[in-house]
């Protein structure tokens, strides 16, 4: 680190990722994403197919095709704690068009998945978790919902927990068993005291 | 053209069978060893077999996985066995030195070498016991690489036993082992080429060049194929049709080339020097000069003057120009075709008889006409049977058959050309517009896993593209190009430097595969989506007009031709050469070559030199005069044979016959055309067939020495 001393954290920080070959990389990460995606990451040739069938990425700086990339070279820390990792909306645009025939977007999940476990993950993804424990619905009904379904002949609320409460204590067993809601709390705790 | 027509059409008629057997049997009887063989082949000589082993290391590639000093030490223990020795590369000239010295010392009666897969070097051993000493066919392999060391590279102790294993099971079958003697047959002194693109037509002036008759088959109504339909070529850019055209017209004239265009294969019998090939030549409904002077019509016959055309009342898309100009009925697909005859499209016709009456005194047209079968009698076969392109309107994404303005590579070049349908002006297909922005869809449908497309590369689609790109800068001013590619696989003669050129002149180059493409419903332009990788970043552009680069594919008739002839097509469908590197041109039917794109996507040079390849090989056979065919043929033990018949319904290759022989009815072999399949012998019922070095015994032996594991 001599070599940069002095230099912005920033510039540091770049610096760093040149190296990514050789003290970033981490053989295990490709393997796991495999074995949670069961897709063939590693056949990734980086044609941009996925990229530019994306929704997200003309309006965000979300990449898929950086995050194939880092797959392919073991990049676990970067791929996991670049923020963009949530934004994809999982429409599967670059699945269905990947002429590789992989599912970057399962690669995108396996990677929420790891990063899930290392407790990287945002806020709002944790307070869907929450509302979820509680409601049975990551985005749930409301009036102005309510109304609409009316004028349209349906029920206030759709046939879901929404219209059953009594079932929300089954998502809420599962939700316990996998401890997803214990998780959530305490980070959202540890984050916004 | 009439005296050749005869000439031809005499031979065609003449069965030639006779002589094969004649010659065969020939051989047969200076060859005194053959005689017991053939009376008794039970369980071959009463001597006592010496049978010799020689372990090849390869180098490492077997002494590195297995060990050679325990194989060699187990040898020893078989029975039989009166020599064992090993060498680091049994092949090399020591190395077969050892083995011809063994049989002299060692008073050998086989060979057994324990080295690679038979297909590499059975004939260098078998040549090395011959020269030892003993018949070629005292030999066998056992293949303790391809099928050993080099599966169980990390398994030593596995690999070993195997070796073993493949040792001892050799050496079973070396010790029952007979004497074998080749037949020959003669070869008929013609060749058939079927198709007659730039392959076809380089191999068949070849042959013809070589002295070789030649019959010259194509499907459509011309000669010329694929290439006819380009306009220029890359990197020299000279126009296809100027350095085509010389070519069509020489096999036109060529003597020894007997065209046969409108004509398909039907049915091929027989073998390597003597295939009975079956031609349907398809109804022209017009007749040629010499066909009009056979009909007794003085002076007949079309001369391609055209008067029919004009009052035909069908009007039909030109397949030649991808659909983009009309055609007639009676038709010519371009004014340059060869041979220089109107064709009819039965399937559109509706005999008005208007044609007649243009024709006139000619009585060219016969609307009756009915397809002819015709047979005729080769040495050796060329398939050159071309390529198509992908239907790529099964990727969806790009919108092809949807959106007007996307079009194909093999359109462009129509659209582009002087003698298309567009006199050579670029236009969009929506508005007749010069398009000002175009975009080139490279690795479109090729290089894609996901069972739509292709999986392999095409490889000339960059090069084109690179020319298309040239193209349009050439005709039209101020005009911009995207071309959207993957990599650009530049890999020929002078390619890179065109590729250099092409980007000196302004094309762009976006490295991204498109993702898709969307149409401006009212400009009729369209949306490229892709991800400019390079940049990182997405890209959404506007452009003209569309270009797709499509894969390619084996032509439609592939399949059906290729099981004509007995040869396999690999997993993609392309026909596969007999060793991908060391007999390119060759199939693993004896006889019958490969030229041009039918093997796998090739341009115009990759195509033009596997011709010439092929035509040299077909004609290897023809001017030796005679074939030396592998001694596996069936024989038939005639106290045994019951005379049911029932192998020679079975027999794929119909080398099969029942004759009375004293008095009673016993099967029969025609060696020449036996391929040893052991179909026959596998199932008669009576035991009564014996299959030349697959002998009952042998393979008996072969499974008791395994199951046994040595233990006899």
């Amino acid at each position: 680190m001599a070599r940069v001393k002095g230099y912005p954290e920033a510039l540091e920080k770049k610096l760093r990722d040149q190296r990514y070959y050789r003290e970033d990389s981490n053989p295990e990460f490709l393997p796991k994403v495999k074995g949670i995606s069961r897709t063939i990451a590693h056949m990734c040739y980086q044609c941009g197919t996925c990229t530019g069938s994306c929704p997200s990425a003309p309006r965000s700086t979300y990449r898929i095709r950086h995050f194939m990339r880092r797959a392919v070279l073991g990049l676990e820390n970067e791929a996991l704690t670049d923020p963009d990792l949530w934004l994809c909306t999982t429409c599967y645009s670059c699945t269905d068009r990947c002429p590789r025939d992989i599912a970057p977007t399962d690669v995108i999940m396996a990677m929420r998945n790891l990063a899930f476990k290392r407790d990287i993950v945002p806020v709002n993804f944790l307070k869907t978790v929450q509302a979820i424990y509680s409601s049975g619905h990551g985005v749930p009904n409301n009036d102005v919902n309510r109304a609409a379904r009316e004028r349209l002949g349906l029920t206030r609320d759709p046939p879901t927990t929404h219209m059953y409460p009594e079932y929300v204590k089954g998502i809420q067993k599962i939700l316990d068993h996998y401890k997803l809601k214990a998780n959530a709390d305490r980070i959202v705790k540890e984050r916004e005291g | 053209m009439a005296e050749k027509k005869k000439a031809g059409s005499k031979k065609m008629e003449v069965k030639k069978e006779a002589p094969v057997k004649q010659e065969a049997k020939k051989q047969a009887a200076p060859a005194p060893k053959q005689a017991p063989a053939k009376a008794a082949p039970t369980t071959g000589s009463k001597e006592q077999p010496r049978i010799g082993v020689f372990i090849c290391h390869c180098g490492t590639n077997i002494a590195g996985s297995l060990d050679i000093t325990a194989v060699q030490d187990y040898a020893k223990t078989l029975p039989n066995v009166a020599y064992v020795d090993n060498y680091k590369y049994v092949c090399s000239m020591p190395g077969q030195e050892v083995i011809m010295k063994a049989i002299r010392e060692q008073k050998l009666t086989g060979t057994v070498v324990a080295a690679c897969s038979p297909r590499l070097h059975e004939p260098t051993f078998r040549t090395a016991t011959k020269e030892g000493g003993l018949n070629p066919f005292r030999f066998e392999m056992a293949n303790i690489r391809e099928q050993n060391s080099w599966v169980h590279m990390h398994d030593r102790e596995g690999a070993t036993a195997k070796a073993k294993d493949a040792v001892r099971i050799a050496v079973a079958k070396a010790s029952l082992l007979q004497d074998l003697f080749p037949k020959t047959v003669p070869v008929e002194h013609a060749a058939l080429v079927v198709g007659a693109g730039v392959a076809g037509m380089q191999a068949a002036l070849d042959l013809s060049a070589a002295g070789i008759k030649t019959y010259l088959v194509e499907s459509k109504p011309t000669i010329g194929g694929k290439m006819s339909q380009l306009d220029k070529t890359f990197p020299t850019l000279d126009c296809s049709q100027c350095i085509l055209t010389p070519k069509m017209v020489d096999v036109g004239r060529s003597p020894n080339i007997e065209l046969m265009t409108y004509s398909e294969v039907e049915a091929v019998e027989g073998y390597i020097g003597n295939f009975d090939v079956t031609i349907r030549k398809k109804a022209h409904g017009v007749l040629t000069m010499a066909e009009a002077d056979a009909r007794g019509i003085v002076g007949g016959g079309c001369n391609g003057c055209g008067d029919c055309e004009a009052p035909c009342p069908v009007i039909k898309p030109n397949d030649f120009e991808m659909g983009m100009k009309p055609r007639k009925a009676i038709y010519i697909s371009h004014p340059q075709v060869v041979p220089l005859l109107y064709t009819i499209d039965f399937d559109s016709c509706i005999k008005c008889g208007l044609c007649i009456t243009a024709c006139g005194e000619k009585k060219a047209i016969d609307l009756e006409q009915k397809d002819e079968l015709v047979k005729i009698k080769v040495g050796t076969a060329v398939l050159a049977i071309g390529y198509d392109l992908f239907p790529i309107e099964k990727k969806t994404e790009w919108g092809y058959k949807k959106f007007e303005n996307v079009v194909t590579s093999l359109e462009f070049e129509r659209l582009i050309c002087a003698s298309g349908p567009t006199s050579g002006h670029l236009v969009r297909p929506s508005d007749g517009e010069t398009p000002k922005r175009v975009a080139f869809v490279l690795c479109a449908g090729s290089r894609d896993n996901t069972g739509i497309g292709k999986p392999y590369c095409s490889r000339f689609c960059c090069m084109y593209s690179l020319k298309h790109a040239h193209q349009i800068y050439e005709k039209i001013p101020g005009v911009q190009s995207y071309l959207f590619y993957m990599d650009i696989r530049s890999f020929g003669k002078m390619y890179e430097e065109f590729y250099y050129r092409i980007q000196d002149e302004g094309a762009k180059f976006i490295r991204g595969r498109v993702a898709n493409i969307l149409e401006d419903p009212v400009t009729k332009n369209l949306h490229v989506y892709t991800d400019d990788t390079l940049l990182n970043r997405p890209v959404d552009m506007e452009v003209d007009l569309v270009v797709l680069a499509a894969a390619v594919q084996p032509s439609e008739d592939t399949n059906r031709t290729r099981k004509l002839f007995g040869v396999s097509c690999s997993m993609d469908g392309w026909l596969l050469e007999a060793h991908p590197k060391l007999n390119p041109c060759g199939t693993t039917t004896a006889g019958v070559f490969l030229a041009g794109a039918c093997q796998g996507p090739k341009d115009i040079p990759d195509a033009v030199a596997s011709a010439e390849g092929a035509a040299s090989a077909a004609s290897i056979p023809i001017h030796k005069g005679e074939v030396e065919l592998e001694p596996y043929f069936a024989m038939c033990i005639e106290e045994k044979c019951a005379g049911c018949g029932m192998c020679v319904n079975l027999c794929p290759y119909s080398a099969l016959a029942l004759v009375e022989k004293d008095g009673r009815t016993v099967m029969e072999v025609t060696e020449a055309k036996c391929k040893g399949c052991g179909t026959c012998g596998g199932f008669c019922p009576g035991g009564a067939i014996w299959m030349n070095h697959f002998a009952t015994p042998q393979i008996v032996a072969q499974i008791d020495a395994f199951l046994l594991g040595g233990e006899q």
